[in-house]
């Protein structure tokens, strides 16, 4: 800290420092998605985060000029409510859980500060001030940590889901007292004040010792969908391209977008404008805010709070640190992204189609299908295999997949930014300033559901046990493959090598048609393959289920076997 | 200079919670005692409904870790003593002249901070990774029930601990030394150390008088 030859506008600028980063400090720890568009990370911290040796990153944008908040100096009160507010009920009041009040009180006549003192002492005092508003700030922070409202906070942030209730804040320079009756449900933490040549900063808290009588419950809940076509759903193409609007994807699904969570990870969003303070990002998170909001929920930018405005001293870049433990065990909130082409978290794997339950047309599961987990035996096909054609299952964007990763959850995404529902600022009458918001979250589900594999139409589509790429589209090359595999069998029913039967087979399962008819038996492809040896050629069907699969392998383990006993019998 | 000493409240722990239940305090303390620029974390505990800081430094959640984990091992080595005591202590360095013509560097302890658990639920003669539950016949818990109740009794005591620390950080501020100027993370050296049960703080601090350590309880 420089020793400024002007030590009473030193110890104005640490309290009025303090004050900002009080509230920085708080609105952090409260409301959810306070930040907006952050910047990418940079590894100095800038000046502003030297203040106080704590370094909590950019400030929210409705602080980015503090000073607007203490036009009358630094003698004024800042009074920070932390409210809960109902969401789905207007007609319920707000309620304050925390009050935070800080100010510098002047001294007392008979105080030593009171007078002016020496040079030499003043720097002395200027010092110990700063010295102390270190730990003051420090332990602040820690506060906050403590207080019941933190845990409303990290359920609000970390959940997917909409709760019933909001987190907002109003900043004024004037407490309105509480009733007796509200006055006794709160506790009071006081902190040591801290003195200064101004007087002394002294910080205070008054908190709700319990929120259970809210009742923070889960507004809304959508129903689980099943994901048609995440990435690797062999119906899904995998040039095409994400779709860039939610009305693209399929009409099963819910309109809104999918956001990736941690997106953009560390880096700058594209459209969302830095004055708005409505796209909100988790205090001390590394992500990014939103890249791109819808414009139907396009909010004006924030103004900040009228008054006298003084130019900050030092410029207010971002500053990155790392990330809180606090995310730790639950996934970040996902950001809203407009075009998935823009998203980094694509996923770059070959689409695998998921057979739909619940209809007529069960087909046999060449894919992992995640609502089934009987299904999971079956190898996917690879993706030029594969090809949608029927229209039952048909989803415009069935092709557009994405992988079940972790990002990708039958519990669905949350698309959260926050809107106000009122952004309010300014001062009254009296002469006092307020500022209030609150974030406001919308919630969509990801929608998935099991998909017909509509490649199964396909007349091209390989059989299920396919291991190469084929080209499935040259149904006249398969015939002539099935024929080749048919001669082949003939001649090997005589004259083969145990090895060459079994790559007949191989080969035979690999020419062979999909499975289309839901009436298949394995009996008859068995007999039939009896008959034919090993050229039996596949039949077409349009439907089979687990069961078939299954038996078709056992029948193809009985051929194997046959086979070979056969050509043992010829050898001996 | 003087050395405030702080004696926190006893915490009953059982043998797994011990390290979540240092982490907690030593970290909350050492947060509001870096104080040169910090970049500060959120934690949130695994077995308690507690969030706390950490200031960010590796060298620190390294040397806390260790010393946990020595502590750990104590326990376990010793199930028979229940009492154990961790102390962070603040020191400065200072040179002092012997003779005329030699000097030594010595610690000069400023703060010390004395961290009391009880280990109940003592596995007897187990090894640390065994989970089975002891017959300690003393502070048995093995209802769910019980449990529930040790676990939220003790929560309560680590809440109540790290408001003991806030307030003794803020109250107490006249004897910190000097910050140096340009400090990043850690602006006073400290050193954790592990007490036998059978030596209280008081008697530490009557064999540091013995040493010649110039110390005053606050």
């Amino acid at each position: 800290m420089a020793a400024h030859p002007d030590s009473g506008r030193t110890t104005e600028q640490i309290v009025s420092q303090f004050l900002s980063k009080a509230l920085h400090a708080i609105l952090a720890a409260r409301i959810p998605y306070i930040h907006g568009h952050t910047p990418p990370p940079s590894r100095h911290p800038r000046k502003r985060d030297r203040w106080f040796h704590l370094a909590l990153g950019d400030p929210p944008p409705a602080l980015e000029h503090p000073s607007g908040l203490i036009p009358n100096g630094v003698m004024e009160p800042l009074v920070v409510d932390i409210l809960l507010s109902p969401r789905d009920d207007p007609t319920m009041p707000e309620a304050i859980v925390e009050r935070w009040l800080a100010q510098c009180e002047a001294p007392a006549p008979w105080s030593p500060l009171h007078s002016p003192a020496e040079t030499s002492s003043n720097s002395f005092l200027v010092k110990r001030t700063y010295k102390k508003s270190i730990i003051l700030l420090r332990s602040i922070y820690s506060v906050l940590r403590l207080l019941p409202a933190q845990r409303v906070f990290k359920m609000l942030c970390a959940s997917n889901q909409s709760y019933n209730h909001d987190l907002t804040y109003r900043v004024s320079s004037f407490a309105e007292p509480f009733s007796r009756k509200e006055e006794a449900e709160f506790q009071y933490h006081c902190f040591a004040p801290v003195e200064t040549q101004s007087g002394q900063l002294a910080v205070s808290v008054q908190y709700r010792p319990s929120l259970s009588q809210f009742n923070l419950e889960i507004s809304s809940l959508l129903p689980p969908m099943l994901i048609t076509d995440y990435v690797g759903s062999p119906a899904a193409d995998p040039m095409r391209a994400f779709p860039s609007s939610p009305s693209e994807r399929t009409g099963t699904r819910s309109s809104t977008s999918f956001p990736l969570r941690g997106s953009q990870h560390g880096q700058p969003s594209t459209s969302a404008p830095a004055s708005a303070p409505l796209f909100f990002n988790r205090p001390h998170s590394w992500t990014s805010g939103p890249s791109e909001a819808p414009s139907n929920r396009a909010q004006p930018p924030h103004h900040p709070p009228t008054g006298s405005y003084r130019k900050p001293a030092f410029n207010f870049d971002e500053f990155k640190f790392s990330p809180p433990f606090y995310m730790s065990p639950t996934p970040s909130p996902p950001k809203f992204s407009g075009s998935y082409t823009q998203s980094p978290l694509r996923s770059e794997t070959a689409p695998v189609s998921i057979p739909q339950s619940g209809t007529s047309k069960v087909k046999g599961l060449r894919s992992p299908n995640l609502s089934d987990p009987t299904r999971n035996f079956l190898p996917p096909p690879s993706p030029r295999s594969v090809r949608t054609t029927d229209p039952s299952s048909q989803d415009s964007d069935s092709r557009s997949f994405r992988r079940p990763d972790g990002l990708r959850t039958s519990d669905g995404y949350s698309n959260m930014y926050g809107t106000p529902k009122g952004l309010k600022d300014g001062r009254d009458d009296s002469g006092r300033f307020s500022l209030s918001g609150s974030p406001r979250f919308t919630f969509s589900r990801s929608s998935s559901r099991i998909s017909v594999p509509d490649d199964l139409d396909d007349p091209d589509f390989s059989y299920p046990f396919a291991v190469d790429d084929v080209d499935s589209s040259d149904s006249q090359a398969r015939s002539n493959d099935g024929k080749e595999a048919s001669d082949f069998g003939h001649a090997s029913s005589s004259h083969k090598s145990q090895d060459a039967a079994v790559g007949v087979l191989v080969h035979m399962l690999r020419t062979a048609a999909p499975l289309r008819d839901s009436t298949y038996s394995s009996q008859s492809s068995k007999s039939e393959l009896q008959e034919e040896g090993l050229g039996s050629t596949s039949s077409f069907f349009m439907s089979r289920k687990a069961s078939d699969a299954l038996e078709e392998l056992q029948s193809y383990k009985s051929i194997k076997e046959m086979l070979l006993s056969q050509s043992k019998g010829k050898l001996h | 200079m003087n050395c405030e000493v702080c004696e926190l409240k006893e915490l009953l722990v059982e043998q797994f919670e011990i390290r979540e239940v240092l982490r907690c305090i030593l970290h909350t303390i050492i947060f509001h005692r870096a104080l040169g620029l910090v970049r500060p974390r959120d934690i949130n505990c695994e077995l308690f409904e507690l969030t706390y800081v950490q200031c960010g430094v590796p060298d620190v959640e390294k040397e806390i870790e260790e010393k946990i984990t020595e502590l750990i091992s104590k326990v376990s080595k010793h199930p028979n003593r229940r009492s154990h005591q961790v102390c962070l202590s603040f020191y400065e360095t200072k040179d002092k002249q012997l003779a005329w013509f030699s000097s030594k560097t010595e610690r000069v302890y400023w703060e010390r901070w004395f961290i009391n658990l009880q280990i109940i639920n003592q596995r007897v003669n187990m090894k640390p990774n065994q989970t089975k539950v002891g017959f300690d016949p003393g502070e048995n818990l093995f209802s769910l029930e019980e449990k529930k109740l040790h676990r939220t009794a003790l929560e309560a005591s680590i809440r109540e601990n790290l408001f003991q620390i806030i307030k003794f950080v803020n109250d107490k501020m006249d004897h910190l030394p000097h910050i140096p100027p340009n400090a990043e993370g850690i602006s006073y050296p400290f050193e954790l150390t592990i007490l036998s049960s059978s030596e209280s703080s008081l008697d530490m601090l009557k064999r540091m008088l013995q040493t010649g350590h110039q110390t005053t309880l606050s």
